[in-house]
């Protein structure tokens, strides 16, 4: 399959900071693409050079096979969804919405036509003399997404669209706008740098840190094979533990051996161990290898947050039991459960 | 907040003396005759009568004429000005605003003799031209700081979304840019206009005394003719004028957002 928007070896600095540092990405049809990343780490440049606002310093931009770099926004096949809408102010929501088919001298029946049509697609039927600026945040939202998409651009960039509203509203707004995606059949590029809204929107997230991409991958991917130490903190909680790959499927770590699925290491390679605080279960410690003694015991509504010292470290547990401070206790995982990544320089 | 309202008194009183006192004289001299004593007070309508007279009928036209052309002239050179300075870097923004500026720190009378002692050897003294080059001068700031105001508080994110909508840059100015600084637009306009309509010292310098707008004849009423009573019909239909364009901005900035 080709892709339909390629970055090759993109780099930008801005006043002497380099922010990208040779972004290498493909992007496909129909996709929905995160870019996650924690501020400053370059997600936002990479969506403003593919909409056309920043030019890189360095590097190829392809989209449909065409190189791109030299074009102004306004010829590119993409829309944005501005992270804080910038809906004119000066427009009632129907002449912002129709503002791209104006530019193009559609025909008023038709545009009209169009208007109705997206409106109804963002649930906002009814709004069209409505004034922007009386609209709630969600609302605007709905608004800047038609504005958008009337353009039928090819890629749908959004940059953290959902920043600004409350923690409900996000929530209705991933599952709809992962709708609205399935409806219209395009590429969404969506940066955000809140974990979970990439986890459970995105076919690919990229999790990206200090103008690097860190992993590539489908949300499982990232979750649960983080190919680093910086995807593994950055993405859901972890025991993060160093420890060596004696061969393919065997790795030791504080002074036990275990077994795992990891392949493809150097013998005697020096690694680090992911261990996901759900994948441990506490059982009896004379039923495991790992043992520790409860310091701590925290009540998060779904689960228990256990801390268990262990003779080299503190272990994070998620679990529905309950086991008191100061228990003796054994911390049991399975071969599935241990992610093995390479060792950050 | 009982305590800090009363410190407002001194003001008011201060205001009701220069500002309320004179309007209201002003008011008495234009609905009088002359010749008046205190006791005796003649009412009349015949100082308005006078505007329709032909002489100084055209003194009015003249002047709103004159006015709307400099607005206008003002309104060009300003925007662009202005557009120009909101683009650059902040510190760039500020020297250049700082450059409009420093001009109106001089005193006006010495900026327009500096006018005429350029114009002069020119032979342009006494023409429309020299009035028209004076008052843009002076009154150009006027224009400038009000539109630059506008831009560069917008966001930009207004002109990206513009262009991310497939408007080119031309569109991107008339559908967006523009429109969003029309506040500022009027503003300038309404500064210039209230200026340029009431000025009387640069037609009388760089037009030479036959010269005649609105602003001077009042001053001739009531330095040389002496004749209180028209001048001050004069300065309340000046006033109305103002009062009255600056209300019909108001609404056309009303029905634009």
């Amino acid at each position: 399959m080709n892709a339909l928007i390629e970055l090759k070896n993109i780099t930008k600095t801005f006043d002497d900071q380099q922010i990208l540092k040779g972004i290498n990405l493909k992007i496909y049809e129909n996709e929905f693409l995160t870019l996650l990343g924690p501020s400053g780490c370059g997600k936002t440049t990479t969506l403003r050079i593919i909409a056309g606002f920043d030019e890189s310093d360095g590097g190829e931009l392809l989209f449909d096979g065409i190189e791109i770099s030299k074009q102004p926004p306004y010829k590119r096949e993409v829309n944005t969804v501005f992270q804080k809408y910038a809906l004119f102010p000066h427009l009632n929501v129907f002449d912002n919405i129709a503002f791209g088919l104006n530019i193009k001298k559609t025909e008023k029946s038709v545009v009209k036509q169009e208007v109705e049509k997206m409106l109804k697609l963002v649930g906002l039927s009814g709004f069209e003399k409505r004034d922007v600026t009386s609209l709630s945040g969600g609302q605007q939202q709905r608004v800047a997404i038609a504005r958008a998409l009337i353009n039928k651009p090819k890629v749908l960039l959004l940059d953290e669209p959902l920043g600004a509203l409350d923690a409900k509203l996000r929530k209705e707004m991933q599952f709809e706008l992962k709708k609205i995606q399935k409806e219209v059949g395009i590429t969404f590029i969506y940066v955000t740098h809140d974990q979970e809204e990439a986890l459970s929107m995105s076919d690919t997230v990229v999790v990206m840190n200090d103008g690097y991409i860190q992993q590539i991958g489908t949300p499982t991917d990232v979750y649960n094979e983080p190919e680093n130490r910086f995807v593994a903190q950055f993405i859901g909680e972890s025991n993060i533990i160093e420890g060596t790959m004696i061969r393919d499927c065997l790795v030791a770590f504080d002074d036990f051996e275990f077994e795992c699925v990891d392949k493809g290491f150097k013998e005697n390679e020096e690694i680090e161990v992911v261990l996901r605080p759900e994948d441990i279960d506490i059982v009896a410690a004379d039923k495991a290898k790992l043992t520790g003694t409860v310091t701590s015991i925290v009540f998060k509504g779904v689960h228990y947050e256990i801390m268990v010292q262990s003779k080299y470290r503190q272990y994070m547990i998620h679990t529905t039991d309950y086991h008191e401070v100061g228990l003796e206790v054994g911390l049991a995982f399975g071969p599935e459960d241990i992610h093995v990544m390479w060792k950050m320089v | 907040m009982k305590y800090f309202k009363s410190l407002v008194r001194p003001y008011l009183v201060w205001s009701f003396i220069v500002v309320l006192v004179p309007l209201f004289m002003i008011f008495l001299y234009a609905v009088t005759n002359s010749g008046n004593s205190l006791i005796n007070i003649q009412f009349t309508l015949n100082n308005f009568g006078k505007f329709v007279e032909p002489v100084y009928l055209e003194v009015f036209i003249n002047s709103i004429r004159l006015g709307l052309i400099t607005v206008a002239i003002c309104l060009v050179l300003g925007y662009s000005m202005a557009y120009i300075i909101a683009r650059q870097k902040e510190k760039v923004q500020n020297f250049l605003i700082l450059l409009v500026t420093i001009p109106m720190w001089i005193n006006m009378l010495i900026r327009i003799y500096a006018w005429k002692s350029i114009l002069e050897p020119l032979g342009l003294m006494h023409t429309d031209f020299a009035v028209m080059v004076g008052q843009i001068c002076e009154f150009l700031p006027f224009m400038i700081i009000p539109i630059h105001t506008s831009l560069s508080k917008m966001d930009k994110s207004f002109v990206e979304a513009a262009y991310d909508l497939g408007a080119n840059p031309v569109q991107t100015f008339f559908k967006v840019t523009f429109k969003l600084s029309i506040p500022g637009v009027l503003n300038g306009v309404i500064m210039v206009f209230l200026l340029s309509i009431s000025t009387f010292m640069i037609p009388q310098i760089l037009g030479g005394g036959q010269y005649m707008l609105i602003g001077n004849l009042i001053e001739k009423q009531f330095i040389e003719v002496g004749d209180w009573n028209f001048g001050s019909a004069v300065s309340l239909l000046l006033a109305l004028i103002i009062l009255f364009s600056i209300r019909w901005m108001k609404k056309i900035d009303k029905g634009e957002n």
